[in-house]
């Protein structure tokens, strides 16, 4: 089989398919929780995606039975037209586990020889360790290595087969500031040579610069799907700032405002639609001086958890994915 | 794809793990010169007539060497797998099947080693027996070691840490005393002993030399112990251990 990460496959033009995956676990108490609740999800070739969602949302789950590591009770996961479990072993599929072990007592170098060695047709040693920035310590024993350059080392272990689609389960995790923007500044080289991307993260901003699609989950379900300024304003979520000094009457006749703040002579508005409050604002009333801030993914966030944990959660809206024609559909 | 470095790779990993390789094959080689070469009592010959007191003494301890070597191995493939090694392995084109053909390969090398080491250590040294029985025995002690690799598994499956798997392998003395691998066991000890899983592995490893002759420390003999005995210990414990390790796995199964 093919290992070219650019080679078109006319097969399937999806690089991932999940259609209506659930998986549950024992809760404990003799029953069971759904980790993953009925969630129809598709990616495409080239795309790069950030999943987002609290600790337990089902974010590993997921990944685990894209990868074919678990498999869904119902439901059907295709990975470039083909079981996940295909598509794994013959270097497709590569991921960076976030509970992936590594043997302490192998040495970095030992580490990425041994698991190439269990690929039909590796990239050279030497080529993933410069890649993942880990020929200066390369004769390092693992247990002696940084949280972080053990996050390295697992990227160059999914980079080995120079898979089609690289999954990334809090690839950044244990890293400090500097060595995230390393990271990302690989990953970007990886993703701009037509790798299809998936990481799941805590850090929001990282999903904000890196990805075009953002996927949030919470309890198994997935609650926004979008590009990612989309799912950023889903939440209604952007801030206005005026110096105005209004009556509440000229306040009540403002548009598209969810919530407002007044502190002296500025106004500062939470808005679901920040262009034609913007535009009242300036032509309507004398408010003047006007700032508009976007809400950051983390409010948007916690608006749409919010949401989805009322007792009647709205039906999350949807959007297509960029660049693609496809529907992320539910 | 290439089993064969993987299979080089790991091996050698765990041959240069000094814990590993001290327990394995240094410290079964030190006792075999003190008890099995440097002691007068060595040169007797046995009442068969098919070997000297030093050859009873190898095989129990080379046995001992052997069983720990596999117990050792298995066991920390057990905790490497759970502690998700398997994960990143499961991400490669080698199927599990491999893996377990793989692990077996260096646990049954591993095993190999204290057994060539002391048998040549005693061949240079004071052991006599003749070459047939010779070969015959060192065959046996290597297979003697297998259902240990189960019961190494089941350490890693109930406790998933290497300090158990640590904490087995050195059980391993207590059942080789009574297993009677290092001193030859005399009355209630060996009603025990017979009961215990390294005896059976043992006495048949020593089959070739005794045929179920009991030495004692002194000049006689204590009889005979039956060869369907000896086989019914092996075959008891190795169900034992593999029920074990099948209901542990299923109850790992079940949580996932």
């Amino acid at each position: 089989m093919t290992t070219d990460a650019n080679s078109p496959d006319t097969n399937s033009t999806e690089a991932i398919t999940l259609d209506e995956v659930v998986r549950s676990f024992p809760d404990g108490s003799g029953g069971r929780f759904r980790a993953v609740d009925s969630v129809s999800l598709s990616f495409a070739r080239g795309e790069v995606t950030a999943l987002l969602g609290p600790n337990g949302a089902g974010k590993t789950t997921l990944i685990d039975m894209m990868l074919g590591l678990n498999h869904p009770e119902s439901g059907s996961v295709t990975v470039l037209g083909g079981s996940p479990k295909k598509a794994a072993q013959r270097g497709r599929i590569g991921a960076l586990l976030q509970t992936g072990g590594l043997l302490p007592d192998l040495t970095v170098k030992e580490t990425v020889q041994i698991i190439a060695a269990l690929h039909v047709d590796p990239l050279p040693v030497g080529e993933v360790l410069a890649t993942a920035g880990l020929t200066e310590i390369a004769s390092r024993t693992v247990g002696k290595c940084s949280g972080g350059q053990q996050q390295r080392l697992k990227f160059a272990l999914a980079l080995l087969p120079s898979p089609e689609i690289i999954v990334l389960d809090e690839p950044t995790a244990g890293m400090d500031v500097s060595a995230r923007h390393e990271f990302w500044d690989r990953m970007r080289i990886t993703a701009d040579a037509g790798t299809t991307v998936l990481f799941a993260t805590h850090y929001l901003e990282e999903a904000e610069q890196f990805a075009r699609r953002t996927v949030l989950m919470h309890h198994g379900r997935i609650i926004a799907d979008g590009p990612t300024d989309e799912v950023r304003q889903q939440a209604g979520a952007a801030h206005v700032r005026v110096s105005w000094s209004p009556s509440s009457a000229d306040l009540h006749a403002v548009p598209h405002v969810i919530s407002h703040e007044i502190h002296g002579s500025t106004v500062t508005f939470r808005t679901d639609d920040a262009d034609a409050l913007a535009r009242y604002l300036l032509t309507a009333t004398e408010a003047h001086g006007i700032t508009v801030r976007p809400a950051t993914l983390e409010e948007a966030f916690m608006q749409l958890t919010a949401q989805a944990t009322d007792p009647a959660p709205p039906e999350p809206s949807q959007y297509a994915a960029p660049e693609t024609t496809q529907e992320a559909t539910r | 794809m290439s089993l064969t470095t993987y299979i080089l790779m790991d091996f050698w990993r765990n041959l240069r793990n000094f814990a590993n390789s001290f327990f394995i094959i240094v410290l079964p080689t030190v006792l075999f010169l003190i008890f099995g070469v440097s002691t007068e009592w060595n040169a007797f010959e046995l009442p068969g007539g098919t070997g000297n007191v030093s050859a009873h003494t190898l095989v129990g301890i080379a046995v001992y060497g052997a069983a720990t070597a596999t117990t050792s191995l298995a066991g920390s493939a057990a905790v490497e797998l759970q502690q998700g090694w398997g994960r990143q392995l499961a991400l490669t084109a080698m199927p599990h099947g491999m893996f377990v053909l793989a692990k077996s390969i260096i646990a049954l090398t591993m095993a190999a080693l204290p057994v060539l080491l002391i048998n040549l250590v005693g061949l240079l040294t004071a052991t006599e027996m003749d070459p047939g029985r010779w070969v015959g025995t060192a065959v046996l002690t290597v297979a003697a070691s297998l259902p240990f690799a189960l019961y190494g598994l089941l350490a890693g499956l109930a406790f998933r840490s290497d300090a158990a798997v640590g904490a087995a392998s050195g059980v391993l003395v207590i059942l080789g005393f009574l297993g009677n691998n290092f001193f030859p066991l005399e009355g209630l000890l060996l009603d025990i002993g017979r009961f215990t899983p390294m005896y059976g592995v043992t006495a048949i490893a020593r089959y070739p030399l005794t045929e179920g002759e009991l030495l004692t420390a002194g000049d006689a003999t204590q009889g005979a112990d039956p060869l369907w005995m000896l086989l019914l210990n092996v075959a008891v414990w190795t169900v034992v251990f593999a029920v074990g390790c099948i209901l542990l796995q299923r109850r790992a199964t079940a949580r996932r």
